[in-house]
Formats: structure tokens, sequence, C-alpha cells
């Protein structure tokens, strides 16, 4: 094992074990239980297969929009937008489904996707853009763009989308649907975990072997890790930030895969409950690496439907502070780390 | 509608308006003047606003509030120096986990004291002084006196960053610490005054929209700490153009509200997106181009 590796892995569970130790102070000081709030929360989502398909369920998007993020982390770009890119690209991706579903047939399938994809891959093409020609971080135009996403899908929805006195747009014909996994594992009868499970975590390898095994992921580590050195090997640096960015982008949009087609059937305002910025907290405690990706989106889903397991004796958001505190933590000990084993400077 | 756009009502709205926009503003320019970019606005003043409501419920005292409030403010503001001047760790990343965690606490907290996630009691109206009540403006006094403090505050800043000898160093940490360095200055001293600086004015701005609406609600903020920091942008780090920049912001605000009640058929999201839209614009170059200062949210 690498010097390295074994960094990773002792910062990494230091701040796990730091994180749960802050949790079970801050639970102790508002009253309650710390040990009987794991204990409900563990049986609850690991004793039933409904339990364990749901926080599949909430774990799927995350690795989806990881692997997106990751692309862009990789080469050190802040994309903060993934929330307004996701929903830009679901939004149009069931329009395009529910417009065509009856004409095009299961083709609507792969033609909505692209187009989700290519609406995500634009919004990220802005901030790539305005980086290159002017200088400005992606930081503050992601942020920006955020806004301007959500209040442009709400007034088209609004205006003219929506059916009347929701915020959701048409359903799109039954048959075009990503089949339940339940189908297949009788265990996970109920939850609404469904094939795209599978796919991100293909998308995952998929984006592990185009990091580390290809020219191009190369290349984008390379600017990633110093741009100015990367210059002197020849790579287009400004042609790496829109590549990263677009595709990085582009693959936020996928989880359309799981809430449209696999789930509702439609778009709701306001469904991503932000997993755009959670996400950057999975990607970040993966040190952007994709297969770390699946195991902290598969820690970030048991959270999620165990903080709603233990709603009853413990609120819920509970578990953004967890969230927080685990971005953080892993933030500090990973500085510590480099500095005390590693002996940076 | 032009005459609700040219009555007193309107002014007095656009003040307010401006209020929280101009110290969430001036707490980022503070901290980014230190080389320090704080993308947080937004979550300190989330905790502020629901500390000063919480407190303020809990004591019956709305001084209590305030100052407990800063006091948390200013706590918050120490960690993010520990993570970002003492660790040195990426200034954006811990933004992000700043916010998160901070609205994360409020929201918890909000339920387990109040039973409810949505929003807080209202608490009591605050008396209002004699003379303050005179002046047009509705509210308390903590209200009223932030406000004039805002405005007090323009031509603070402006002195405090140029005219002084705290402005100088901060203003040359933020550019250059290494020479700093050399002339004697304790940089890191000085990053952490920015940040503090910054902790006790975005806590201003969240006490103020609690004490506006006596209460705080999830959600109140609505991005305000994002639209501080384009304010920023916008008003290129100088407090007399964040003045301006604060000020449209707050026109475009009102202006909303105006065009929701007279029902002039222009859609309020669309003149939602109008300071981020804005924003955008001048980043893309159409306003002349803006600087940051040259060691912003590099470490040191």
């Amino acid at each position: 094992m690498s010097k390295n590796l074994k960094a990773n892995i002792l910062s990494i569970s230091i701040s796990l074990i730091a994180t749960l130790f802050i949790l079970f102070i801050f639970l102790f000081f508002v009253g309650r239980d710390p040990f009987f709030v794991m204990e409900t929360m563990f049986t609850e989502v690991f004793g039933t297969g409904y339990g364990i398909g749901q926080a599949l369920f909430k774990a799927t998007p995350l690795i989806i929009v990881g692997c997106g993020l990751a692309f862009c982390f990789q080469a050190s770009l802040f994309n903060i937008g993934a929330e307004g890119q996701l929903n830009l690209g679901v939004f149009g991706m069931s329009i395009v489904a529910y417009v065509f579903d009856d004409s095009l047939g299961l083709l609507v399938v792969p033609v909505a996707i692209i187009c989700g994809f290519l609406l995500s891959a634009f919004w990220g093409l802005i901030p790539a853009y305005v980086k290159i020609k002017r200088g400005v971080s992606e930081v503050i135009t992601t942020i920006m763009l955020n806004f301007i996403s959500l209040a442009l899908i709400n007034y088209l929805l609004i205006e003219f989308l929506a059916v009347k006195s929701t915020v959701r747009t048409e359903k799109i014909l039954d048959y075009v649907s990503i089949p339940q996994l339940s189908n297949y594992f009788e265990i996970f009868q109920g939850s609404s975990v469904n094939l795209t499970f599978i796919f991100a975590i293909i998308l995952a390898l998929v984006t592990h072997l185009i990091f580390y095994k290809t020219r191009f992921g190369y290349k984008l580590r390379a600017v990633g890790l110093n741009p100015k050195a990367s210059k002197y090997l020849g790579i287009n640096s400004d042609r790496m930030t829109v590549i990263s960015f677009m595709i990085g982008a582009g693959i936020t949009s996928l989880v359309g895969l799981n809430f449209v087609f696999g789930y509702k059937s439609y778009y709701e305002y306001g469904f991503s409950n932000n997993i755009g910025f959670t996400a950057i907290a999975v990607t970040l405690l993966a040190k952007n690496n994709p297969i770390g990706i699946i195991f902290t989106s598969l820690l970030f889903g048991v959270m999620d439907y165990g903080g709603l397991a233990v709603n009853t004796i413990v609120p819920k958001e509970i578990m953004l502070v967890f969230q927080a505190l685990v971005i953080l933590s892993i933030l500090s000990f990973d500085r510590l780390v480099k500095i005390y084993y590693l002996k940076e400077s | 509608m032009i005459e609700g756009i040219l009555s007193i009502t309107f002014m007095m709205q656009v003040l307010r308006m401006f209020t929280p926009y101009y110290l969430g503003a001036s707490a980022a320019n503070f901290s980014e003047r230190g080389g320090v970019i704080n993308i947080a606005i937004e979550g300190f003043m989330i905790i502020s606003a629901f500390s000063y409501a919480s407190i303020t419920i809990f004591t019956g005292n709305p001084y209590s509030g305030l100052f407990g409030s800063v006091a948390v403010g200013i706590l918050f503001s120490l960690l993010y120096s520990f993570f970002t001047i003492k660790l040195k760790i990426n200034q954006i990343v811990i933004g992000v986990g700043f916010n998160l965690l901070m609205a994360g606490i409020a929201k918890f907290l909000m339920l387990m004291f109040f039973q409810s996630s949505s929003n807080t009691p209202s608490f009591t109206q605050v008396p209002v002084l004699p003379f303050l009540s005179s002046i047009p403006l509705v509210g308390d006094l903590t209200g009223d006196s932030i406000i004039i403090f805002a405005l007090i505050l323009v031509v603070l800043s402006q002195i405090l960053i140029y005219k002084t000898k705290f402005g100088l160093r901060l203003r040359s940490v933020g550019e250059n610490p290494e020479a700093a360095e050399t002339l004697g200055i304790k940089v890191r001293i000085y990053k952490m005054w920015g940040t503090i600086i910054c902790g006790f004015l975005a806590s201003l701005g969240g006490i103020w929209l609690a004490s506006n609406q006596n209460s705080f609600s999830d959600g109140m903020i609505a991005g305000r700490g994002y639209i501080a920091i384009a304010a920023m942008i916008i008003g290129k780090w100088k407090p007399v153009n964040i003045f301006f920049a604060c000020l449209m912001f707050a026109f475009f605000e009102s202006l909303e509200i105006v065009l929701q009640i007279s029902g002039s058929g222009i859609p309020s999201q669309l003149i939602q997106m109008l300071p981020y839209l804005i924003t955008i614009l001048v980043l893309i170059g159409f306003v002349g181009k803006t600087k940051p200062p040259a060691a912003d949210g590099v470490p040191y």
C-alpha cells in the first residue's frame, strides 16, 4: 500500500470517527440518546429489504452527480452549479419525453436523455466560457447560474408547462419507464430503487477508467494539479476547461433517469432537494475518485433514508448537520494528515 | 404603477431592502480585502437570523437577542478563520461546508425548539424610540438602528479601508501578503480581523431580516447572501460602488413587490432572476472589468 493511499484511508477514517463523535455530543446536548438514535437508524435501514432499497434509491442520484462533479473537480474547477445544471437538464428531458412519447415510442428515452444532457452541458459551458474569456472564477458564475436556472424553470412551469395548480409537468406515458429492481429481486419489494442504480455503478466504473486509464483523463488531472506545467506538456488547458465542464454538467442531467423514468414519470420543481450541493460533499469525501464516490454516496444514502427512519425520535434535519460536519472534518483531517503524517508543509 | 415607484413608501422600501444587501456585501468585502473569500455569507445570515429570533423569544429581550446573535456570528467567523487561515484549506470548499452546516443547524434547532419546520413563533414588537418613530421607517428599534448603521457604514467602511492604518494593512495583506510580511505586518492576524468584521456585519444583516419579520422562517434569507457577494463584485470591492450596486438590487426587489401587487403581468420569476443575470452580464464584461484583490483566496 502506498503512503498516499494509507494517508487517505487514515484521514477518511479519522474524520468519520470525529464526525460521529461530534454528532453524538450534539445529540446528547439536545436531550436525545445518541445510541438509541443510531440503533434505530441501523435496524430501520438494514433490517428490511425495503430499507436497503430506499437507501440505494437515495444513493443513485448522488453517484451520478458525484461522477459529473468529479470531472470538474479533477480539473480543479469548482463547479458549485450542479443544482442548476441538473434541474435544467431533467426539466428538458421530461418535456421532450412528454411531447414525443407517443410518436417516438421507446426511442423517446435516448432522445430525451440526449436533449437533457445537451441542455445541462450548455449550462456548464457558460461558466467555462466566462472563466476562459474573462478570467472570472467559476464559483461565482455557477452560483448565479443556479438561481437563474431555477427561476427560469419556475417561470416556464408556472406560465406554460405545469399541470394546473401544481409545479410539475404532465405525466409521460406509462410504458416509457425504467424497470424497478424489485422486478428482479423480490427483496426490494415496495422500494423505488430501479435499474438506474446499476447504471450509476457502471457510470462510476467507466468514469474511473477514463480518469486513470486514458490519455484524456491524464490530461484532465494534469491540468487540475498544475495548469502551468501542463501547458509545457502541450495540453490546451482552456480546451480541457470547456470539455470537463460540459461533460461534467451533462452527466448531472442523468439523474433524470432515476427520478423521471424510474420513479415519478414527470419533472417536479424542487425534486432535486439540493442533490447538487450534497453531491459536492460526496465527491470531496471520495477525493474525486469515482469508485470512492460509490461508497460515499451509499453512506449518504443510508444517512438520508436513516434520517427519515429516525424522524420520530429526532428531526431528520440532523442529517444536514451530519453531512456538513463530514465535509468540514474530512477537509481538516486531510490537511492535518498531510502536515503530520506525510510531512508536507 | 409609476406612482407606486415614485412614492415615499417605495423609496423607504428600497432603503429597507438595501440594508441586508449592504451589510452582507460589506461583510464579504472586508473578508476579501484581507484575501479571504467567504461565500458563506448566506449561512452566516441564516444562523444569526435564527439565533436572534430564538434568543429573543426565550429571553423576551431583543437586546440579548442582538448581542447573542452577534456573538454567534463572530464565533462562526473565528471557526471560519481557523479552517481557512490556520489550516489553509480551500476557502470555497469551506464556504460550501459552512453554508450547509449553518443552514442545517438552524433547521434542526428550529424543529427541536419550536417543533416547526417552517418558522419560529413571532416575537413581540420591540418598543420604538419616540424620535425614531417620526422617521417613516416602520419597524422596531433594532431594525431601525441597523438601517441607519448600514447607511453610516458606507462612509465608515470607505474611511476604514482607505484612510486608516488598519485599512492600509488589511489591503496590503489581501494584495501581497509576502510584501506585507517583510514590512512586519502580522498577516494572519489581519486576515482574521477581516473575517471577524465579516462575521459581525453578516450577522447584523441576518438580525435585521429577522427583526423586520418578527420571526425566523425557513428560506427567509432567500439567496440574499449570494446577491450580496454579487453586489460586492459589481461594486468592484469599493464601498461606495457597492452602495450603488446594493441600491440597484434593492430597487429590483422592491419593484418585484410593486409589480406583484399591481398585477402588471410581468412575471415575478423573471424579475427575481434580474440581479443574477445582471451579475453574469457584468462578469462577462458589459460593464468593464472587475478585479479582485490580487491574493484573494490564496492561503498564506
